[in-house]
């Protein structure tokens, strides 16, 4: 892989934003614990000095400068190193003491590291001090060389840069791991896609099974995936279905044609005339059917939705079919559950249940009956059936059925167009109501299970 | 009746303007939707047929711009096939009836000569009554001289719109609609079905019949001449 390439990704990017945050906070924390150690070593010099300071004076025993004097000077000689000591008189003239006279400042004092006045030669370091009034006006000073602070400050600047210098690395090198397996998951997307793009529809994005938001992003494409797929296969069919379907009736109208052309009589004409309307009429019916589906399968489900009554619907349905049934010697009756509803669309659900009745009624013979049911079931949810004691559909069928310009009977010399059931399904679809073929015993059983109406 | 027809498709105007003339209208046509809106504005019509899908200005905002101009002449909109949703978006826009292409020409008549007849404001009737046929509206029940007739709520809607529309030619798509609120074309002959079974109820011995078959059109309920 590339470094440019992983070096521009977002998480590469968010990687430097963390580190530099984390390095803002490593020199926040080292710097509060510069503060408060270096105060409390410069605390612990100056009650050093202030001891010194009682123990001078308790060693000169009487009040007089002269004892303080001959202390000091005693002091001065037999100092450890890093210790210093002076005492003026009232006119800062230089009594006794190891370093020169200085200004006298009472209170804690101190001078920085290679003090340029020269007044500690000894040392390199910070000399803290405390100046105090001595008697007969004088002043004495015990200072104490802070070589302490200067280490205390030099190893946290050491563990300071050593903090840093990991921080930066660790998250440096987590970010570009990260970069790395991030830009792996993308790149078997991508690579998924182009796959797809060039022609192989089957391809899927490999799912690890971690259960992260790359398995879910996965899924959620190959459900994508498998719709498009669903939908180029469907479109492949009816093309060829078109194809098929309508030729023969073209072919049929062309012949009718070249006939009428030939013919003698007026008569002839007309008649093959109006036959033409017909052939042209059924081609234009099912060129409406598809594209009433296509439709259909194009809606937006709340559009046109309303909350339907549905016992009122299925009762006139089997109040209008009732007679047609009749006149084919067939009984047709409702059983339908009083004040049912659902949500769906006023102009498609006739169509649906008329499909359906209609269905029954002209593939049964005479002394058949049918039955329009519908009942609430479990859970709030609508199921209607339309059943029929008719010569049914064979089970290994019952799929089919639902694909367009499917017949069963595959000479496609009975009338219609081979849409009906497509077209009831998409409606269905659209309701999201699930439609089921089964066996009656005999006869064919459709069962329709609408959701519930959550409007109620 | 005098007519304008919004129609871009040249061969779908003829074919219309044609049929039109013949049956003794006066046709203008508009091949474009602006010019269309334009002379449906400029001039009293008895009609207006405008189609859906028009270059310039599309057929539903020209019907929108009519009614919101207060232009009250009946509009006859033409769909194409198969639109899901077109025929409610066209009354919606306040068209006053729709036809889906292609379509009969006996249909295209029967409709544009109920529409030129629809007195905009229909009256309050309690009763109707065509020769000896009466329908009581309030209490709903129809009457064949002095012998009651009992009908299905469906067959009364049928004979309702049947006699509301007497002396005219209704078509078997407008039954579907009017009566059944079908809006699209069944597999079986209900109107054919239930046309023959209110026959058959309001017929009376030794009277004419009222409900005539005009052959490749529809029906016709009129008292016998």
């Amino acid at each position: 892989m590339p470094l440019p390439r992983f070096l521009r990704t977002t998480s590469f990017r968010l990687t430097l934003l963390y580190a530099g945050l984390f390095c803002a906070s490593v020199l926040i924390l080292f710097g509060a614990m510069y503060w408060a150690g270096t105060g409390f070593i410069a605390d612990q010099i100056d009650q050093t000095a202030a001891s010194e300071i009682k123990e001078v004076q308790t060693a000169a025993h009487g009040s007089s400068l002269a004892d303080l004097q001959k202390t000091v000077a005693d002091y001065a000689a037999n100092t450890p190193q890093g210790v210093y000591y002076l005492l003026l008189d009232k006119n800062n003239m230089k009594l006794a003491g190891n370093i020169p006279s200085v200004e006298p400042i009472l209170g804690v004092r101190s001078w920085p590291a290679h003090d340029e006045g020269g007044t500690f030669k000894g040392t390199a370091h910070e000399v803290r001090g405390l100046g105090v009034v001595a008697p007969e006006g004088a002043y004495l000073f015990v200072g104490i060389d802070a070589y302490e602070l200067e280490e205390m400050r030099e190893m946290v600047a050491r563990a300071f840069l050593v903090g840093l210098l990991g921080t930066v690395v660790l998250a440096l090198v987590s970010g570009g791991i990260m970069s790395v397996g991030l830009l792996r998951h993308v790149e078997t997307i991508s690579q998924t896609s182009r796959e797809i793009v060039a022609g192989d529809l089957s391809r899927r994005i490999p799912v690890r099974g971690s259960n992260d938001e790359f398995d879910h992003l996965a899924g959620s494409l190959n459900a994508m995936l498998d719709r498009i797929e669903n939908l180029m296969t469907g479109l492949r069919e009816v093309s060829t279905d078109i194809a098929h379907d309508l030729r023969t009736p073209l072919t049929r109208l062309r012949q009718r044609l070249e006939l009428a052309r030939a013919g003698r009589s007026v008569d002839e004409l007309h008649q093959a005339l109006d036959q033409s309307i017909i052939d042209v009429d059924s081609i234009l019916e099912t060129f409406a059917a598809l594209l009433r589906i296509t439709q259909i399968e194009a809606h937006t489900r709340a559009t046109a939705f309303a909350s339907i009554d549905l016992s009122a619907m299925l009762a006139d349905m089997v109040e209008t079919y009732a007679s047609v049934a009749e006149e084919c010697g067939q009984i047709l009756v409702g059983k339908i559950a009083s004040g049912l509803r659902i949500q769906g669309d006023r102009e498609l659900l006739p169509q649906l249940f008329s499909n359906l009745i209609e269905n029954a009624i002209r593939h049964s013979p005479g002394g058949t009956e049918i039955v329009v049911a519908a009942a609430l079931v479990a859970a709030g949810e609508v199921a209607v059936e339309i059943t029929d004691t008719g010569p049914g559909i064979p089970a290994d069928m019952w799929e089919k059925v639902f694909q367009r310009f499917f017949r069963l009977e595959r000479s496609r010399t009975t009338d219609g167009t081979g849409l009906g059931l497509s077209l009831c399904a998409a409606i269905a679809n659209l309701h999201g109501a699930a439609i089921t073929l089964s066996d009656n015993r005999p006869g064919l059983k459709v069962t329709l299970q609408f959701p519930p109406d959550q409007t109620v | 009746m005098k007519i304008l027809l919004v129609e871009d498709d040249k061969e779908t105007a003829d074919y219309i303007g044609r049929g039109l003339k013949e049956a003794g209208h006066s046709l203008s046509i508009a091949t474009e939707g602006r010019d269309g809106l334009f002379r449906a504005t400029g001039e009293h019509w008895d009609l207006l047929i405008v189609d859906r899908m028009l270059p310039g200005l599309d057929g539903l905002d020209i019907v929108r711009t009519l009614r919101a101009g207060g232009n009250e002449a009946p509009v006859l909109f033409l769909t194409t096939l198969g639109g899901v949703g077109d025929r409610v978006g066209g009354l919606d826009a306040g068209a006053d009836d729709y036809l889906t292409k292609p379509f009969a020409f006996a249909e295209l008549v029967a409709r544009v000569n109920a529409l030129g007849r629809r007195p905009r404001e229909v009256k309050a009737e309690t009763t109707l009554r065509v020769g000896d046929l009466e329908l009581d509206l309030l209490r709903r029940t129809v009457r064949r001289g002095e012998k009651p007739v009992l009908l299905q709520p469906r067959e009364f809607k049928l004979l309702e719109y049947l006699m509301r529309h007497a002396g005219e030619v209704v078509t078997r798509t407008m039954l579907l609609e009017s009566v059944w609120d079908f809006h699209f074309d069944p597999r079986t002959n209900i109107v054919e079905t239930h046309i023959s079974r209110l026959r058959s109820k309001i017929n009376r011995e030794g009277v004419g019949e009222l409900i005539h078959t005009v052959r490749g059109a529809g029906y016709s309920l009129h008292a016998a001449a």
